[in-house]
């Protein structure tokens, strides 16, 4: 499938060239970039042009449909005495695709181009069934917008309209109101430039034109909830936000998405305490304007009727609601009884700032190291795989470096499912950069978005040996030669071996000629390697590690190698130290505490009288169930910080209401080590409260300095932490902030 | 002027569809010719010849042969346009199928001027019999060494055609649509100068592509066989040598007449046999597309570019019909606002949703249900959508209704004040039995 690429023509969000060329808008002079779209270039003086199909980061092949943006062009001509005059270019030209060259002059608000629109509204509004008051979109519609500051006031049209079937269910998340669509071919496109499923595509010809999916068949896409904001009319519909409230009626807060590591900006849209709706904001730099449907549909949790509204405290097996005074006082006499042989899990979920102050209370007040974010298989030293070796942990690249890569090596990921907007980066590199990119995975899914349809090799090998996998791949640079005489091989080539290309086919089931031509686009550089799962919660992660480490080295891209977290905060709980080894900033810890695994083995021997976990869904997601349902068991006093009552919180003696990600103000911390501010929208109810506030309490009443608002914690932590020096609600602004290691502190 | 058997030269030859046949005749001498010159002197010889592009637009061959980039490495395609599906044009298909070795010997002659890789024949659908006369032409080419590599012994002349059969649509005649047909995907139109680059410099796969129409290819053969300057001696000032027109309608010999540039419209009349069933009324002379010309302006039409631009029409792809006095022109529109409809690919907004209304209004007017105002409405649509939509279809689709109610705008009027037709019942061409179908899919 990768040669699909060549057909289609480049976004029109980069300017093709540096070069500038003056052009005249309205009377007004500007320079603009050579090949700039004219609409972009008017935007620059402040002249609007209406359109609807045209959208910056889709492909400009498919666009100029609508037809809105005509604009009169007079080019510069060249008379046979070498003076220059102006000639009108015969036909209005759309201004979405039309390059600005030397001299050209545009005239968007002539006579006849007011008339050109009135009639392309008019036609446009022939068929669409003007069901304004019931539409979702009403209120922040284009077609809508336009109509009012473009349109005709009247239709001369009485003949019969377009009739379609209303609220046709096109996947789960979205339904579709043909009769209401224009065709402005945004859906498509963004099915086939951007999320890469192809599923939604024109069927029929003419009026009779319909967007749909091959046979009826469901869309299927992970990114579909994007077509609805994408959509200028109320065709594309949001299942659940439908008939729930108008636009106006809403209030937005900015936010940060919880779902994954990636760090989504975007906006809650909300009534009184009701989540309604997720929409995306736009972050150049993370996820531009797109989201998954994770993101997007996967919120529903915040708003959810079995929310904890009160703590639960269980008394013979059944839970009883207790007011919060009878709770902390429950929690200080145990903690006060245990000393320091208390355990901390979890945090992952949690603001930096309940990070913070939750293994402040834990080192400072209760003097235990016993504390751990990770919930993983892989919970050795912190610093080691990473961090010794290349001085960072997780991601060595920007999320929006990624784009620049020539070939990018996705190790042991379902990217989509994984990293949804790292994997649109990725098919960026590939669809409009040129990037190569292979594909190493145990399975491919089939029916579903991924990295396999575009990748240029897929190395589908059986699952345990990746080893022999990536020495293989070794093997073939070191012996046929393919780095330059300079390269650093000597660590690569003392493990290779003789794990030729044929003995890892038989032994991984990949073909040894995949093999030979993955190896040949590795060396292709700027080359990034992105890990997944399957590596960090293999056996041998640090091993692999290592010959990833070596791979990236000898082929010059050191600083390459990208291992993302998972969870929202995964990178911001492990900066703040939530780890046995290490401290706030990564500073080594000795002796370092009990990990995950040795906490839930200590509790369930019943040598842990108190264990603490914070928003960890142990006995669900944790690789050893039965261990953690032991501990559980076993352990004598368990806190669960939770929204719902979970399987594990249901195994706790004392259940915490905490807040989500709309009711409290704080940070996260992406993979790519963005800071970013999330804003608290609304509150449910009283009795919730967010995770610092429950154990800054604890620590005022055994006797620590208490904070009082996420803003004093962020300042303690600037002060704590030297990669958040400087870092304030202030300066993150709404992009956030990445930080980098501070030099020389590797 | 008047009739001149050029590229029909041998139509009515026995067998000339077989390459032996077709040599004896003088066949693939221009080839011959060409591989003996400079790559720049065949298409030199194309410009003298003053050829302009018999798809419709009449764009300068040889200028559109000069775009293709003469130094770089990528792979050129060589495209020819066999879609023919003008509403009253069957030249193509009788060139395919009588003189299929004259196309592609053309074509032949293109990839060496142009340094081609591979040639491709984008045939409509509908088109079977010609497709396979074109297929086994190209066989016996093969087989003759005229195609395929180091052709004629010319070293690094390699050349390779292929056939493409569309898929039933008008749109894909249109050029970008037809690359994007060829190459896979929906056939819609693609972005065009200015707002891309041409197709002689990014074309299908983003390499240099040359598009002509089969008539073209066929005379760009002639051209090298006879040369440039002796074509070039046919034919008017500005429309240099024959055409061939597909005259249809109320005549006595309906048929593909090939005639001089220049020619005056009522000499092809008088060949064709005359008007027969009434007095003369009205011509389409290039197609559907193009508008029509009443019975008193017919004398003062030549059958040139020129000639006809001046008179308010154009030459077009060569679709000439006839009609007779018992036609109704309302109805006559209807049926042809219906085909624009009907095929319309749906991509930009004037002409999906324009052709509909234009189609809705004339038949609500045949219905019987004509209001004072529609046509205005209509003219007013019709400008909507002249020049605002995305490829050329639209224009096509608005010219013919402008320009009927602009030459008989009476009849319209009479509709709508009478609820009837002007001229009676039986007032449109009845509709030829079909007896040669076309899906006989037995090799010719």
């Amino acid at each position: 499938m990768s040669q699909f690429r060549l057909t289609q023509t480049p976004p029109s969000l980069n300017p093709p060239s540096d070069r500038m060329v003056r052009v005249k808008i309205n009377g007004i002079e500007v320079e603009v970039p050579n090949g700039e779209n004219i609409i972009e270039s008017a935007k620059r003086v402040g002249v609007d042009i209406p359109y609807f199909c045209y959208h910056p980061r889709l492909s400009r092949g498919e666009a100029a449909n609508c037809r809105m943006c005509l604009v009169d062009v007079y080019m510069p001509r060249k008379n046979p005495d070498g003076t220059e005059t102006l000639a009108k270019m015969p036909k209005p030209q759309t201004a979405c695709t039309l390059p600005a060259a030397q001299g050209m002059v545009i005239e968007t608000e002539s006579e006849q181009v007011v008339r050109d629109r009135k009639g392309i509204l008019e036609f446009l509004l022939i068929n669409h069934p003007l069901d304004c008051p019931i539409c979702d979109r009403g209120g922040e519609c284009p077609l809508q917008n336009n109509t009012i500051f473009y349109g005709p006031p009247t239709s001369r049209y009485i003949e019969e309209k377009r009739h379609f079937p209303k609220a046709y269910p096109l996947s789960e998340y979205v339904v579709f109101d043909r009769e209401r669509c224009i065709h402005c071919a945004r859906c498509t496109r963004f099915a086939d430039d951007i999320s890469g499923d192809a599923q939604l595509a024109f069927l029929k010809r003419g009026a009779d034109m319909e967007v749909g999916t091959f046979a009826q068949t469901a869309y299927r896409s992970k990114f579909s909830g994007n077509v609805i904001e994408l959509c200028p009319v109320g065709a594309l519909l949001s299942r659940t936000y439908r008939f729930k409230a108008r636009p106006w009626d809403l209030h937005t807060q900015k936010s940060i998405c919880s779902r994954c590591s990636n760090g989504c900006n975007v906006k809650f849209d909300y009534r009184l305490e009701q989540l309604l709706r997720v929409n995306a904001r736009v972050n150049e730099e993370v996820n531009e304007e797109w989201t998954c449907d994770r993101g997007k549909f996967g919120h529903d949790y915040v708003s959810a009727p079995d929310r904890l509204k009160t703590p639960l405290l269980k008394r013979d097996g059944e839970f009883v609601p207790i007011s919060w005074t009878e709770a902390l006082d429950r929690i200080v006499e145990q903690l006060r009884q245990a000393g320091s042989n208390v355990g901390g899990i979890g945090g992952q979920r949690c603001t930096n700032e309940d990070n913070f102050v939750f293994q402040k209370l834990f080192r400072e007040v209760l003097g235990s190291n016993h504390i751990d974010s990770r919930l993983g298989r892989y919970q050795g030293p912190v610093n080691r795989p990473l961090f010794e070796r290349f001085g960072y942990h997780g991601m060595g690249n920007r999320i929006a470096d990624l784009e620049n890569m020539k070939t990018l090596f996705v190790f042991g990921s379902e990217l989509v499912d994984e990293q949804p907007i790292i994997f649109l980066r990725v098919r960026k590199a590939w669809r409009f950069k040129g990037a190569s990119v292979v594909n190493a995975v145990t399975r491919v899914e089939e029916e579903t978005t991924k990295v396999a349809d575009f990748a240029e090799v897929n190395l589908i090998y059986r699952p345990g040996t990746e080893m022999a996998l990536l020495l293989a791949l070794a093997h073939v640079i070191l012996h046929e030669k393919l780095l330059p005489k300079n390269a650093s091989t000597s660590a690569l080539a003392q493990r290779v071996g003789d794990w030729t290309p044929a003995r890892a086919a038989a032994e991984t089931g990949v073909a040894a000629e995949d093999i030979v031509r993955a190896a040949h686009l590795l060396v292709n550089g700027p080359m990034a390697i992105l890990v997944g799962r399957a590596i960090t919660e293999h056996p041998e992660f640090e091993a692999l590690v290592e010959v990833l480490g070596d791979l990236v080295v000898a082929t010059g891209n050191q600083g390459n190698l990208n291992i993302p977290g998972t969870e929202c905060n995964t990178q911001g709980a492990m900066d703040m130290g939530v780890l046995p080894d290490v401290g706030p900033g990564y500073r080594p810890i000795d002796p370092p505490g009990m990990n995950t695994h040795r906490m839930l083995e200590a509790a369930a021997s019943g040598q842990l009288p108190v264990l603490w976990i914070v928003g960890a869904k142990l006995v669900e997601n944790y690789h050893d169930a039965d261990l953690a349902r032991r501990a559980l068991e076993n352990c004598p006093f368990v806190i669960v910080n939770e929204l719902r009552l979970t399987e594990t919180a249901r195994m706790a003696d004392l259940v915490l209401p905490a807040a989500s990600v709309a009711e409290k103000d704080g940070t996260y911390t992406s993979c790519e080590r963005r800071v970013q501010r999330i804003h608290k929208a609304f509150d449910i109810s009283p009795d919730i409260k967010p995770d610092w506030l429950i154990f800054t309490e604890v620590a005022a009443m055994l006797g620590g300095t208490p904070y009082f608002s996420p803003r004093d914690i962020l300042r303690d932590i600037a002060a704590t932490v030297p990669m958040y020096a400087g870092i304030s609600f202030r300066s993150l602004g709404d992009a956030g902030i990445r930080w980098e290691y501070p030099a020389g502190d590797a | 002027m008047g009739i001149r058997n050029l590229l029909f030269e041998h139509r009515d030859v026995e067998n000339i569809q077989d390459i032996a046949v077709y040599e004896k005749h003088g066949g693939y001498r221009g080839l011959k010719k060409a591989v003996k010159m400079e790559r720049s002197a065949v298409i030199e010889e194309i410009k003298t010849s003053g050829l302009r592009g018999r798809g419709g637009a009449g764009f300068p061959t040889g200028i559109k042969w000069s775009g293709i980039p003469q130094n770089d490495d990528k792979p050129h395609y060589i495209i020819c346009n066999a879609d023919e599906g003008e509403p009253g044009t069957y030249k193509d298909r009788e060139l395919m199928l009588k003189l299929p070795h004259l196309l592609v010997e053309g074509m032949i002659i293109a990839g060496y001027a142009l340094r081609g890789t591979a040639g491709y024949i984008y045939i409509r659908g509908e088109y079977v019999e010609p497709a396979w006369q074109v297929r086994k032409a190209i066989d016996q080419a093969y087989r003759a060494g005229y195609l395929g590599k180091n052709i004629l012994g010319v070293k690094g002349f390699n050349f390779d055609l292929y056939i493409h059969m569309g898929a039933g649509s008008y749109e894909c005649g249109e050029e970008s649509a037809l690359m994007s047909s060829l190459m896979g995907e929906r056939g819609q139109p693609r972005l065009k100068f200015p707002h891309a680059p041409y197709p002689t410099v990014e074309g299908v796969w983003k390499s240099p592509t040359l598009i002509n129409n089969v008539e073209t290819f066929c005379a760009a053969a002639k051209i090298l066989d006879m040369g440039g300057a002796e074509y070039a001696r046919l034919g008017t000032e500005r429309s240099k040598g024959t055409k061939i027109f597909s005259v249809s309608g109320h005549v006595a010999r309906p048929a593909n007449y090939e005639v001089e540039m220049g020619t005056p419209l009522m000499e092809l009349i008088e060949a064709a046999g005359g008007v027969v069933g009434g007095a003369l009324k009205a011509v389409i002379p290039g197609g559907s597309s193009v508008q029509i010309v009443r019975a008193e302006d017919c004398p003062r039409v030549n059958l040139d570019y020129e000639s006809c631009q001046q008179n308010g029409t154009l030459l077009g792809s060569g679709g000439f019909m006839v009609f007779n006095d018992r036609t109704d022109i309302v109805l006559l529109m209807k049926r042809t606002a219906e085909f624009y409809m009907h095929e319309s690919c749906g991509k930009c907004t004037p002409c999906r949703e324009g052709t509909r209304w234009i189609y809705k209004i004339l038949d609500r007017i045949t219905s019987g249900g004509g209001q004072p105002g529609d046509v205005e409405l209509l003219l007013d649509i019709c400008s909507q959508i002249d020049g605002r939509s995305y490829c050329g279809l639209g224009d096509a689709a608005a010219w013919p209704i402008v320009g009927a109610i602009k030459a008989f705008r009476e009849e319209f009027d009479y509709w709508i004040a009478h609820k009837r037709s002007p001229v009676g019942p039986g007032h449109v061409p009845p509709t030829p039995e079909v007896v040669n179908p076309l899906l006989t899919l037995v090799p010719a």
